[in-house]
């Protein structure tokens, strides 16, 4: 047995079914051995960080599934391993399992400066959560399997594995034995404990049945830990509102009386001004980022926080917690779900507080949406998403890009399935969502899947449009195109005097990138023509890239900005007010 | 600032002191010292990282940060009133005996070598504060070279 048939074994006795990936000379092995196999379904990327993407698509999407799989990523060594980078580092960021295995140079001339070598351990170290380099081949079985037991447990995160050339072709040695059933990894100093402790949810239900202006907090861990609904029925039994990160939203209906929306800097008013007045904050599965709290200091003065989390160091980082409930969040709801000493309260002045915070942006956004163009008659990007929910009834499933159209898509796209939004969240990583796409795609098959870009992000990745080509992907491509880097724009507009320094852009024609690549193409620039335009994507058996023609003056409210408290938010814009803006933003 | 000792229990894997060095880095601070050795326990070391943090909860997010590591098994603060913190110096002094002779009983240290009449290797152990008041009192222009070894500790 060689390496590279002990590292191709480990990979199907986990399940993994897809392969993403580029080749190139260290990685060469183990692309032989897979191509004789035939037992896996390569999927070739157009660039590496493609690749990593369509990984983290596949395990976000698949989480919530009967066979929850886990994205695997192969390079080869040097610059191979170095495209794979800012894909890690995302998924590292978001907490997603992912597995990257990585060719490196013979380990008779690694640290020579060797032809295509770089110290891949080195970098990738401090942005992924393990990284390994079998050095016989004795070590390989142990380490993919290890890997995935990493990857997966506890918080999830990105494992990287360097595998030296010499090592995929070694064979093993003659006393070799390895059983994957008895197999346990030796990780004395790797600790996760999922089971919530008594004494500290008799605590929190104490704060809970006292408190009078309580707002629970939906974070990613909800959904990782497949949690969503379990959160709706505890919401409902208890009575409290709900706020929602950016990677929480789809736990639970977009549209449930008891959902406040999205938290944070782009956050709701009525999720905000709830937090600000709220005496109880019992968060699920979050870290507190600073653009969820804004200026700490000025955070959520007067509520007791509980802090439901599986990662104890997240635990009193950023907010400081009253109660810490170090543990799953699945498991953590159900103990809490199950005491009969948890009660139901009509919190009526609560509620009807929370009911006026809605009220505050309610018509202006309602009018926005039915108005549906800006200025020069350019579509609004908020009411292309309001009639994509419309016509998908909620129910299909939204990979975002990174700026204003995701926060868009983050806001006006009614969700009613729980785990059906996708964006990179901790990286904000431009380019993210047409590769995710591929990998949510394969996850689930049966769904619709949207990839929902910018013009700028779209043509970070545009490039895996062939691999959409290649193997008939069917996800439906929508290119928002304000011909600007739009939400950048938005800050130098509130933040600094409308100058906007690079981030005009000229894009070219979306149509013949399209076409080049087989896939048909519309524009679109009047508001009658969005919803049949989103029909003909929908009835059309494949991908489609439609673009529609954004108004760049359009901007995300409210908005707060960067190091600046609730009190700051900005609900309406800068040419309707002459507020004081404050102070100057850091970059977007 | 206040002077902090966090002591570890390590997996002995090459690029552990990586690790741990990088988020001491990433969260910007400056190692004071940091002492590696073995334990006990084959396959484990132990590792004395001091460094200057007034605030508890941030010395706190270093422990935890740090555990999170999966080479790293544990971690923990000493403080001064519930630990020994020693250092050994070895220093190359020119003076003559006699000088040297003042000293003996007030400090733990020992001659190791005589180079020449005025001329000794001698080697000094104790708190780092009891180091600097030997060389103070020795008289740091009669130091030619010297060596520690930075603070180890060693829970009461
Ligand atoms: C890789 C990367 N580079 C830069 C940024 C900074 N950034 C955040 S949003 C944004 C603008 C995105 O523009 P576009 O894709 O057109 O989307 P829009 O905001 O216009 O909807 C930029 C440049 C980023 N998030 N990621
Ligand atoms: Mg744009």
């Amino acid at each position: 047995m060689t390496g590279k048939k002990l590292l191709l074994k480990a990979l199907k006795e986990r399940g993994v079914k897809y392969l993403f990936g580029y080749i190139g000379g260290a990685i060469m092995p183990v692309f032989d051995e897979m191509e004789k196999l035939g037992s896996f379904k390569f999927i070739m990327s157009r660039h590496e960080q493609g690749a990593a993407f369509m990984s983290q698509g596949l395990s976000r999407a698949s989480l919530s599934t009967a066979d929850p799989q886990v994205g695997v990523c192969m390079s080869t060594s040097g610059p191979g391993a170095m495209n794979l980078v800012t894909g890690i580092a995302d998924a590292h960021m978001d907490s997603i399992p992912v597995i990257a295995i990585t060719g490196q140079v013979a380990t008779g001339v690694i640290a020579t400066d060797a032809f295509q070598e770089s110290d891949v351990v080195g970098v990738m170290m401090p942005i992924c959560k393990q990284t390994y380099m079998p050095l016989h081949a004795d070590e390989i079985e142990k380490t993919i399997h290890e890997g995935f037991y990493v990857a997966t447990t506890g918080r999830g995160g990105p494992v990287v594995i360097d595998v030296p050339k010499d090592v995929q072709n070694e064979q093993v040695s003659d006393s070799y034995t390895f059983d994957q059933a008895t197999f346990r990894p030796h990780l004395p100093g790797y600790f996760y404990s999922p089971t919530p402790e008594r004494e500290p949810v008799q605590r929190a239900i104490e704060l809970i049945n006292k408190s009078e202006r309580p707002v629970m907090f939906c974070g990613h861990g909800v959904i990782n830990s497949n949690a969503g609904e379990l959160l709706r029925q505890f919401a409902e039994k208890v009575n409290i509102p709900v706020a929602f990160t950016l990677h929480g939203i789809s736990a639970m209906p977009a549209d449930h009386p008891l959902s406040l929306g999205m938290m944070g800097m782009h956050g709701t008013v009525e999720a905000n001004r709830a937090i600000m007045d709220a005496d109880l904050l019992i968060s699920f599965g979050m870290r507190f980022d600073d653009r969820v709290t804004g200026k700490l200091n000025e955070y959520a003065q007067n509520a007791d926080v509980i802090h439901v989390e599986i990662d104890p160091s997240e635990i009193d980082k950023n907010v400081r917690t009253s109660v810490a409930i170090n543990a799953d969040v699945y498991r953590t709801l159900h103990v809490l779900l199950g005491d009969p000493m948890v009660g139901y309260k009509p919190r009526r002045r609560w509620l009807q507080k929370i009911e006026g915070f809605r009220r505050v942006m309610e018509e202006d956004l309602k009018t926005e949406i039915e108005t549906g163009v800006g200025d020069d008659n350019k579509l609004l990007m908020k009411s292309i998403i309001a009639q994509l929910s419309d016509l998908t009834k909620g129910r299909d499933l939204i990979v975002s890009d990174v700026g204003q159209h995701q926060m868009m898509a983050a806001r006006f796209y009614n969700y009613q399935t729980t785990n059906s939004w996708y964006a990179s969240g901790g990286a904000g990583t431009m380019g993210c969502s047409l590769p995710m796409a591929i990998g949510v795609k394969l996850a689930r098959p049966d769904e619709r899947v949207w990839s929902i870009s910018g013009d700028g992000g779209f043509q970070m990745n545009a490039q895996e449009l062939g691999t959409i080509m290649e193997h008939n992907i069917d996800v439906k491509i929508i290119i928002l195109n304000n011909g600007y880097l739009g939400m950048v724009r938005q800050w130098q507009t509130f933040f600094f005097d409308g100058c906007y320094a690079g981030t005009p852009m000229r894009s070219p024609d979306f149509k013949f990138l399209a076409q080049a690549y087989g896939i048909p193409h519309r524009k679109v620039e009047k508001l009658q023509d969005i919803a049949p335009a989103l029909q003909e994507a929908i009835d059309h058996p494949g991908a489609m890239v439609l673009e529609f023609i954004c108004d760049p003056a359009e901007v995300i409210l409210p908005m707060v900005p960067s190091g600046g408290g609730f009190e700051d938010m900005i609900v309406s814009h800068p040419r309707k007010h002459n507020d004081n803006l404050g102070q100057e933003g850091e970059a977007a | 600032m206040k002077r902090r000792a966090i002591l570890a229990f390590t997996l002995d894997h090459p690029g552990v002191l990586n690790k741990v060095s990088m988020l001491i880095r990433k969260k910007m601070y400056n190692v004071d010292t940091l002492t590696v050795c073995r334990s006990r326990i084959p396959g484990v070391s132990r590792m004395t990282i001091t460094l200057q943090e007034d605030d508890q909860a941030k010395v706190l997010q270093i422990i935890k940060q740090l555990e999170k590591f999966t080479e790293v098994i544990s971690v923990k603060e000493l403080d001064t009133n519930h630990s020994y913190w020693r250092e050994v110096a070895i220093v190359k002094l020119e003076v003559d005996a006699g000088h040297l002779d003042d000293f003996h009983g007030r400090y733990n240290f020992e001659v190791l070598e005589q180079k020449s009449e005025d001329m000794h290797i001698i080697q000094v152990a104790g708190s780092t504060r009891n180091i600097d008041a030997f060389l103070d009192e020795v008289g740091q222009e009669h130091v030619v070279e010297i060596a520690r070894t930075g603070v180890t500790a060693l829970e009461k």
